[in-house]
């Protein structure tokens, strides 16, 4: 299929805050340029994108695979595909096993209701159906398929043997887990165990830094106890916190052949076999743009968002602007770090695209906010909001998917 | 021989040779395995793909350090998604504000292939680890017959303005250079980032000798200043003297 990749850079600017502290509660930092910078670590702009995922509830599972009571099929001709040298009656025994080892569930012929066909049946009239069913719906992506159809191949000698081994077991139930598929296909394992699988990362994501020097502050504090009498004259409490302030760059990167590999063509008749891959595109960059770690929020109430975004889509390779802050920002009296920011990287992207871009197939849309980022008006097609940035670039993408490589 | 030239500078790098578990440290200087696998990434090789891998590792392997950087440490907590178990606190060290030339040695063949990967790779690359991509184009070019140590001499210094103004005297500055060594070379020390395997169920990794030297490159600031200052007349004051003769 074709290469695509596509960058989300964004300029945020965060008040007094402590987005995310190291081992001593200091918001962690860098050096870059030669100077302090304050940093937000990929890891965790990663946790806060996945959790705006189940917050803002962006996607349904079921938009991503299929639902079937027809598993055991499913996964065995996912088995043979895997290894042809396995029957269909033996795919189709090793999938109804592992299914019923990862979902606890007993899978089952379908029972012949009415009388006439029970007859039927028991007179050979009929081809009787003797595929194991599962009682209900079941939700599988094409990541799990995957997973449990190696599973399956792994235990191929003796799967009844194999699934009794507790870890293979636990394996198998850890592959069926749904819900993170997307956030899985995305980012990989942030934590693994020996129980889980493994997936490539489709996406990068940077750690965050500011584009101009940061040195980080101490807020002293007292607190009073309302039970003290006039007598006990003193602090109740009192302590340090650390906190900056900071105009950051941010950039992530998505390898959509990546994400399309790890998430598998959509498995529904009813819709565009990239369906997964859009949707799983558009809620990554929703939830990057939009999302905001949580340390010490209830402390600082920092709820900001970017005040611009770019988001390029090329086929050549990724490219972070971030070089346009090498050299540190210097803030005037009178305009802050935005301004600046927002001119160094209207004059640094035409430059780097000049130089190494790939004018013929790359596109990039801005979305900003204020007169601040006036300069970035002309670096790509405008969007007037969030919504319309994530359809257009869900819709460019499926486009993108679709025209033969 | 070619060699193929790579930079190597973004604001965060992490190279770990024997980092495990918990605590992931960083050499300070790219690794072989780090290199080769950003390499085979852009190939869109498997993981588990020993045999294309060995033909990449046969590579000879050399790196400068034109803007040693500083470690910044990074303290990382984790729990578990499903099972909400919570992981060892990590600490993860980075090169912050580095700068590399990273090269590699072999059949023109293979190094041409690597170089078109790089313009159009199918993974992206990263300096290391996959938080830290490169703030610059990562290919520099490939050099047709030559070898890794004229190759890291000819290549120009890479290192930011506001380090080079450190160092604005110098008409040349030298540079570190960690050079694989030849076969039954001396004075070697091992590195184990040979890499033999990048599957995910056992990564292994053998020692590689390695060779400390230093390359003078030329200070491309003062160069400029010296062809301004040469621009000046000449002035020969007995000149005119003799002239009056």
């Amino acid at each position: 299929m074709n290469r695509i990749f596509l960058d989300v850079h964004a300029l945020q600017t965060v008040p007094p805050s402590n987005l995310n502290r190291d081992d001593t509660g200091a918001p962690k930092s860098a050096v870059y340029g030669g100077v302090p910078r304050a940093r937000v670590s990929s890891q965790a702009w990663k946790r806060a994108t996945r959790g705006y995922f189940k917050d803002a509830q962006l996607l349904d599972p079921a938009e991503l695979g299929v639902r079937t009571k027809k598993v055991a099929e499913l996964l065995a001709t996912r088995i043979i595909e895997l290894d042809t040298s396995i029957g269909e009656a033996d795919a189709l025994h090793m999938a109804a096993a592992v299914i019923e080892a990862a979902t606890g569930m007993k899978l089952a012929a379908p029972e012949r209701k009415t009388r006439g066909a029970k007859a039927k049946a028991a007179a050979g009239e009929e081809p009787v159906d003797e595929t194991p069913r599962s009682k209900y719906l079941m939700f599988l992506s094409a990541r799990q398929l995957n997973g449990l159809a190696a599973l399956a191949i792994d235990g191929a000698a003796d799967i009844t043997a194999y699934l009794k081994d507790k870890d293979n077991k636990a394996r198998a139930k850890q592959i069926a887990d749904t819900g993170h598929s997307v956030d899985i296909a995305l980012f990989g394992r942030m934590v693994a165990d020996s129980t889980d699988f493994n997936v490539d990362a489709a996406c990068q994501v940077a750690h965050a830094i500011s584009v101009h020097r940061v040195d980080n502050e101490t807020d002293y504090f007292t607190a009073v106890d309302d039970e003290n009498t006039e007598a006990e004259s003193g602090a109740g409490m009192i302590g340090t916190v650390d906190f900056n302030s900071a105009t950051l760059y941010r950039y992530a990167s998505v390898s959509i052949h990546q994400l399309a590999a790890n998430l598998g063509e959509g498995l529904r008749e009813d819709e565009p076999v990239t369906t997964p891959v859009r949707r799983a595109v558009e809620a990554f960059v929703h939830a990057f743009i939009a999302s905001l770690p949580t340390g010490k929020i209830n402390t600082f109430g920092n709820h900001t968002l970017p005040d611009a975004v770019v988001v390029t889509l090329r086929t050549t390779r990724p490219i972070s602007f971030v070089a346009a802050f090498e050299e540190p920002v210097t803030a005037e009296a009178d305009t802050g770090h935005l301004r600046e920011a927002s001119a160094r990287l209207a004059a640094y992207i035409p430059e780097i695209e000049r130089a190494y871009g790939d004018e013929e197939s790359t596109r990039t849309w801005v979305l900003r906010v204020g007169s601040a980022t006036d300069k970035l008006a002309e670096v790509g097609e405008k969007v007037p909001a969030l919504s319309a940035l994530v359809e257009a670039v869900g819709t460019s993408v499926a486009e993108r998917m679709e025209k033969p490589a | 021989m070619s060699v193929l030239t790579l930079r190597l500078d973004g604001p965060l790098q992490a190279w770990g040779a024997s980092a495990r578990f918990a605590r992931r440290t960083t050499e300070s200087a790219p690794t072989k395995s780090g290199i080769i696998g950003m390499l085979a990434a852009a190939r869109g090789m498997d993981r588990g793909d020993d045999t294309e891998l060995a033909r990449l590792a046969a590579l000879r392997f050399a790196v400068r350090i034109d803007q040693p950087g500083a470690r910044v440490r990074d303290y990382q907590t984790a729990r578990h998604q499903i099972t909400k178990v919570s992981m060892p606190v990590s600490e993860r060290y980075y090169l912050a504000d580095a700068v590399f030339v990273a090269a590699v040695e072999g059949e023109d063949e293979l190094v041409d292939l690597l170089d078109a990967a790089l313009r159009a790779p199918i993974h992206a690359p990263f300096l290391g680890r996959r938080s830290c991509p490169p703030a610059r184009p990562v290919r520099l070019g490939v050099h047709h017959e030559t070898d890794l140590p004229q190759a890291l001499r000819d290549e120009p210094w890479q290192a930011a303005p506001w380090y080079r103004k450190k160092h604005d005297r110098q008409p040349t500055v030298p540079l570190t250079v960690l050079r694989e060594a030849r076969l039954g070379e001396n004075g070697a020390d091992f590195l184990r980032d040979q890499p033999l395997s990048y599957a995910a169920e056992h990564r292994r990794h053998a020692l590689r000798p390695v060779v400390t030297e230093t390359v003078e490159v030329p200070h491309p600031d003062v160069q400029a200043a010296a062809m301004t200052t040469m621009r000046v007349p000449e002035h020969d004051p007995l000149a005119a003297l003799e002239e009056s003769n």
